[in-house]
């Protein structure tokens, strides 16, 4: 029996998914500490995406959650998420996102995913994907940062 | 088939909207899916099973569109399963033709141990084989045909793998 970590089934979930951005990083905190903070989506997504001003979590049942977010020009997006330890993809119309961790050595290795959901995007991918990995790592920076300002 | 049977039951309309773009339903089948590609790619693979299932997967997922029958994705996502531990454990393996007259003799504590040397000393064409026989329950002709053999190289190749194992726990 092969597991496949969350960390791995998110490489899954980005090489199969076209027009995303994805990293990952090892961070030198424990998973605890780390995924306390990124699961706090509610203050934790903001600071991490700057371009999203607030995102507010709407209804909750079990790992399903809905919420609403803002964006820095004021446009609003609806999302679905799916929330557990180690694992979080949410989805607009139009975007789509995911973060996973997964304990390794005394840090956690992080994986942030990002990108924009339509029809065309396949065709766009093969231009997006190599310039997109620095867009995907600086949430990741931003996180490891505040965890080290602590 | 009965092997399949204990499998959890995959909602056709789950496929349907991870089909048309539905990410979060991509993810759910994800969930659904990893745990019995694993089990495929694991024996296969052996340790290189994780590599082989995380490959498996995208492809799996990257050909979801082509999939006309939702019923039948468990049987659609072995074939790739197998494939693609094969193609992941050639790369890497050391693998030996599986005429095992040295294989160790049995020690007690150590059959687990054991079996898993049998397994590595064995190719992973073999190792396939075994996999879809005696753990998918698969007839040899369909085995064959997922493997792209006739039924009588499978028929040979569980042979020898059996022999392997008996040798192995029997000395």
């Amino acid at each position: 029996m092969a597991e496949l970590d969350p960390v791995r089934r998110m490489r899954v979930l980005a090489a199969a998914t076209p027009g995303v951005a994805y990293a990952e990083k090892l961070i030198p905190a424990p998973f605890s500490t780390v995924w306390e903070a990124a699961s706090d989506l509610e203050h934790e997504l903001p600071r991490m995406i700057t371009d999203l001003r607030s995102f507010e979590i709407t209804s909750a049942r079990g790992e399903r959650l809905t919420a609403s977010a803002r964006g820095r020009l004021g446009q609003r997006a609806s999302f679905d998420v799916v929330l557990r330890p180690g694992w979080c993809v949410m989805q607009s119309r139009l975007l789509i996102g995911g973060m996973a961790a997964v304990p390794e050595g005394e840090g956690t290795l992080f994986a942030f995913l990002g990108g924009l959901r339509f029809r065309g995007i396949r065709l766009l991918d093969p231009m997006l994907r190599p310039a997109a990995r620095p867009l995907a790592l600086r949430p990741i920076r931003r996180l490891e940062h505040r965890l080290q300002a602590r | 088939m009965a092997a399949m049977s204990g499998l959890p039951k995959i909602d056709p309309a789950l496929v349907r909207a991870a089909q048309h773009g539905d990410q979060i339903a991509v993810a759910d089948l994800l969930d659904t899916l990893a745990p019995y590609v694993g089990r495929v790619c694991g024996p296969i693979a052996l340790q290189d099973g994780p590599d082989a299932a995380q490959e498996a997967l995208i492809v799996i997922l990257k050909n979801l569109g082509g999939l006309r029958e939702p019923g039948a994705i468990y049987g659609w996502a072995r074939a790739i399963a197998v494939r693609e531990a094969i193609r992941v454990a050639r790369k890497t393996a050391s693998a030996v033709p599986a005429e095992l007259a040295d294989v160790p003799a049995p020690g007690d504590p150590q059959l687990a141990a054991d079996v898993r040397d049998v397994l590595a000393r064995l190719t992973p064409e073999h190792r396939a084989v075994l996999v879809l026989r005696d753990l998918e329950g698969l007839d040899e002709q369909a085995a064959g045909a997922l493997l792209a053999v006739p039924a009588a190289t499978v028929r040979s190749r569980l042979f020898r793998a059996r022999r392997s194992f008996r040798k192995a726990w029997l000395g």
